[in-house]
Order: C-alpha cells, then sequence, then structure tokens
C-alpha cells in the first residue's frame, strides 16, 4: 500500500503549461472516477487549482502507478507527457504526507501563509469524497492535514497580517475609523488598486462610495461596474468636507490635493479623522498633509513597506510550522505503516 | 442636646461619605478616560509614522478608544461637580465657609474647569482625537495632585 502524489505547480510552470494540467471547470466526480478506474488505484484525489494541480494517490499492487496516472493525465488533456517530465514531480509516503500538509497550510502557495487553498484543499476533498474514490487512507490523511493547517494558524503568526496592499489599506481604516459600514469614500481616479479596493470596501458593508475622474466616462463605468455612483470631477472638492477616506490614483504629474486645503477643511469636517490613501505615482497628495492633527496619509510606499514586513514575519515563522507539520506527520506515516503491515500480514 | 448633636454628626457622616465617594468615582472615571488617551496617542503615533506592524498590533482603533476618552469624562465630569457641591456644603456646616481658599479646594476647581473646558472643545468639535487625548493627560496630572493635596 503506497501513498503518493504527483503535480505541477506555480514552483515548477508558468501558467502556460499549468492551464493544460487543469481540471477546473470539469466535473471532478467524474475526473475522479475515471482516473481510480485507468490507473487502477486504490483511492484517488484530484486537487485543481490556478496555481496547482495535484493528484492524491493510493495503490496496493507493486505496479508503476505513477506511469498510469501520468498516461491518465497524457490521454485525458492530449499531451504528450514526456514534454513535461521535468514539470511534474512525485513525493511518496512521508514526503507525500508532509507536502499535502505544506499544502493545506499555504506554506507552499505563491503568497505564503493565504487562506483561499484551504477551501479549495477541502472542496477537493469533498468532491472525491463524492466520487466514492476516497477510502481509509486519504480520509484520515486529509482530516489529518485540515486539522494541522487550524493548528498552524492558531499556534504560529502564519496567516497574520495583510499581504496585499488593498487589504492593508482595509486594516488602516479599520484601525483609525473603527466600523466602517457607515463610512463615506471618495475614490478620485480610476486604477487597477483602486478597483480592487473598491470590492474590499464593499465587503466591509460601506454603501456611500463615490468615483470621479477627469474623463467622466471612466468613472462612470467603474461606478456602474460595482453599483456605486460616479460624480463630475469638478465636484470632488465639495465632498471632502464629508469624506472619511479618499483614494486617489491619477495621472496628474502633480498634487491636486494640498496641505491647506484639507487643513482649512479640519474645523469645518468637525476634525473628524482622515484616512488619504494615495496610489499615484507622482503623488496626488502634498506630503506634509500627514501632519496635521486626525488625518492620516498613506502613499503606495507605506502601504507596500507593511505588505513586505508582513511576508517577512511568516517566513519567519517557517521554522515553527515545519516542527509542527513533521509532528504531525510522523503520527501519521506511524499509522500508515501498522496499517501496511496489518495489510501485509 | 446630645440627640441634636448626634444627628448633626450623622449628617455630616453622610455628606462626607457621598463626598469621598463621589470623588473617587470621579478619579476613576477619569482614569479610565486616561488610559484611552495614553493607548490613543500611541496608536495615533504609530500610524502617522507608518510604523513597523500597524495591521498587527492589537491596540484598540482610534474610534473605539477616542469615544472611550469622551465618554469617561462625559461621567466623571457631573459627577465631580455633585462632589464639589458636597465638599462646598459640608465644608459650611463644618467651617461655617464653604470656601477656604486650601490647595485641594483650589486644585479641585482647577480641575473642574480643566475637563469643563475638555468638555467643551469636545462637543462643540473644536477639537478632537490627539488634542483632546493630550489635554485629558494633563488633566489627569492635575487629579494626581488634588489627591496628594491637603484640606488644610
Amino acid at each position: 500500500m503506497d501513498l503518493m502524489v504527483l503535480g505541477i505547480n506555480h514552483k515548477t510552470a508558468p501558467v502556460e503549461i499549468r492551464e493544460k494540467f487543469s481540471f477546473t471547470g470539469k466535473r471532478m466526480a467524474e475526473v475522479n472516477r475515471l482516473l481510480k478506474e485507468d490507473a487502477s488505484l486504490e483511492e484517488n484525489l484530484v486537487l485543481s487549482t490556478c496555481n496547482r494541480m495535484e493528484i492524491y494517490a493510493v495503490a496496493n499492487h507493486n505496479k508503476d502507478h505513477i506511469g498510469d496516472i501520468k498516461n491518465f493525465l497524457g490521454r485525458f488533456h492530449n499531451l504528450n507527457i514526456l514534454d513535461y517530465k521535468d514539470r511534474l514531480y512525485v513525493y511518496r509516503d512521508k514526503e507525500a504526507i508532509e507536502h499535502l500538509f505544506k499544502v493545506a497550510a499555504g506554506l507552499d502557495s505563491m503568497v505564503i501563509g493565504e487562506a483561499e487553498i484551504l477551501g479549495q484543499v477541502k472542496k477537493a476533498y469533498q468532491e472525491a469524497k463524492e466520487s466514492q474514490t476516497t477510502g481509509k487512507v486519504l480520509n484520515k490523511l486529509f482530516q489529518n492535514a485540515f486539522n494541522t493547517a487550524k493548528k498552524l494558524r492558531t499556534e504560529t503568526s502564519i496567516t497574520r497580517g495583510a499581504v496585499s496592499v488593498s487589504s492593508v489599506a482595509v486594516r488602516l481604516a479599520k484601525k483609525i475609523l473603527g466600523r466602517l459600514r457607515d463610512k463615506k469614500v471618495l475614490i478620485v481616479g480610476t486604477g487597477k488598486v483602486g478597483e480592487q479596493l473598491i470590492s474590499y470596501l464593499k465587503k466591509e458593508g460601506i454603501e456611500s462610495i463615490l468615483v470621479t475622474n477627469r474623463t467622466f466616462e471612466k468613472a462612470r463605468d467603474l461606478a456602474a461596474r460595482f453599483a456605486v455612483a460616479a460624480i463630475p470631477f469638478e465636484d470632488f472638492r465639495s465632498r471632502l468636507v464629508e469624506t472619511d477616506i479618499i483614494i486617489t490614483s491619477t495621472g496628474a504629474p502633480h498634487c491636486i490635493i494640498r496641505k491647506d486645503e484639507i487643513l482649512s477643511l479640519m474645523p469645518m469636517r468637525k476634525q473628524n479623522p482622515f484616512l488619504i490613501i494615495d496610489l499615484a505615482v507622482p503623488r496626488d497628495v502634498e506630503t506634509d498633509t500627514n501632519k496635521i492633527d486626525n488625518v492620516y496619509l498613506y502613499d503606495v510606499d507605506d502601504l507596500q513597506k507593511t505588505v513586505d514586513e508582513t511576508i517577512v514575519l511568516r517566513k519567519n515563522e517557517l521554522d515553527s510550522c515545519f516542527e509542527i507539520i513533521g509532528a504531525s506527520s510522523g503520527k501519521f506515516i506511524d499509522w500508515l505503516i501498522s496499517e501496511k503491515l496489518r495489510n501485509e500480514g | 442636646m446630645p440627640d441634636h448633636s448626634s444627628s448633626l454628626q450623622q449628617f455630616q457622616n453622610i455628606y462626607l461619605t457621598l463626598h469621598i465617594a463621589t470623588i473617587y468615582l470621579s478619579y476613576i472615571a477619569f482614569f479610565v478616560a486616561s488610559v484611552a488617551a495614553v493607548l490613543y496617542l500611541i496608536q495615533d503615533n504609530l500610524l502617522k509614522n507608518k510604523q513597523v506592524g500597524i495591521v498587527l498590533n492589537r491596540l484598540p482603533n482610534l474610534f473605539f478608544l477616542d469615544k472611550l476618552n469622551y465618554r469617561a469624562i462625559g461621567s466623571g465630569f457631573p459627577i465631580l461637580t455633585l462632589s464639589i457641591i458636597i465638599g462646598f456644603i459640608w465644608a459650611k456646616h463644618i467651617r461655617g465657609a464653604s470656601w477656604s481658599y486650601n490647595s485641594r479646594e483650589v486644585y479641585s476647581l482647577v480641575l473642574w474647569l480643566m475637563y469643563a473646558l475638555i468638555l467643551h472643545v469636545r462637543l462643540s468639535s473644536k477639537l478632537r482625537g490627539t488634542k483632546v487625548a493630550q489635554l485629558s493627560l494633563v488633566a489627569f496630572c492635575l487629579v494626581i495632585f488634588t489627591l496628594f493635596s491637603t484640606c488644610r
């Protein structure tokens, strides 16, 4: 009884190759059953996300199951599998267990510690379970992987902090303004990060979001996409009094918001705190604006610095994560060996 | 005659107890306000200077700390006012004069004015956040002075 994993991921292959192996959008129950039959496996599970495609398998006979799985992949995706032999990795037993534990906990992800992968692994497990291609070993293995991931999350700092400019911005907003639900946001200029921020802010329950741009059509299009309101560029200054968060990302070659302007606004704003996020390069807001009481100005570098710090923090946590994984996988391998012996005996 | 003096004694005791109890109650409120103010200033400083790990720390958010400071002062101030009035009445009975320019009385009055000022600027939105937090720390220093001042 051997446990193995064959896979391809963002570390071994670029997206052009990964997408050829992807099962995304396929009926996974069918894929799992076909694979089981084709490669005569005892148990199997296919995990397919945008960054990886992995097949976890348990086989009983002493034959080349990896070859069979590769043949299945070649046939299913219409690929000459020999062309990709350097891209595919194979782990067995202890290595395979540790690999899954790392994947489930997000340690093998592009952004270390990201939580999305755990949901994807759970989904893949659910699909395989429903197609009845998992059994004693994979069931126990995946339950163990979920528990270990949970343990890593609570006992280490691997998932703490914020790892994108947008998520840092949202956290800052909460640190300053508390609950965001009833806050007013003004977006000046249309940009990629600004767009991502809108969706993050909407997730926080913010309803009052205004978008403006020198070219009004762009603002209108963006506003329509996110179901928010657009205002003409000339009007945005009159809205500053009531705004709690302003996000600027215009292509203007000089500052469009000056310190004196904000300073004179503060009494009218009743000194309410003001978060200014300047995503533009060159910057839209005069740097000294940050010196005004209750005004917090962050530019793109400030936000990126926080992202980098988080990543360093998470990397520092890796050793303690591996320790926990080593202990959990050790326990599992002991169980697997005892099962093997029982089967053979 | 003994009846009269014992009831006077009782009257004085009640006033003294009330006076002291309300004073300490208001000081507790002011203490809470100053803790909130200290945390506010730390958090504000981290945010202004874009310090390491600003999104990681577990300090409460500025909005909460500002509100806590305001609410604590808002409840401490009327209690302090009550305490001072009781003090006047009590002093009048004991000394025949409600005001005798001892250091505690003077400090208490300054303290009362200080918190009145803080409440005024906060309520009228003239100042908020950082400045109010700083003012409430100054006021709390006065609380400490008042605690160590004497009634003589």
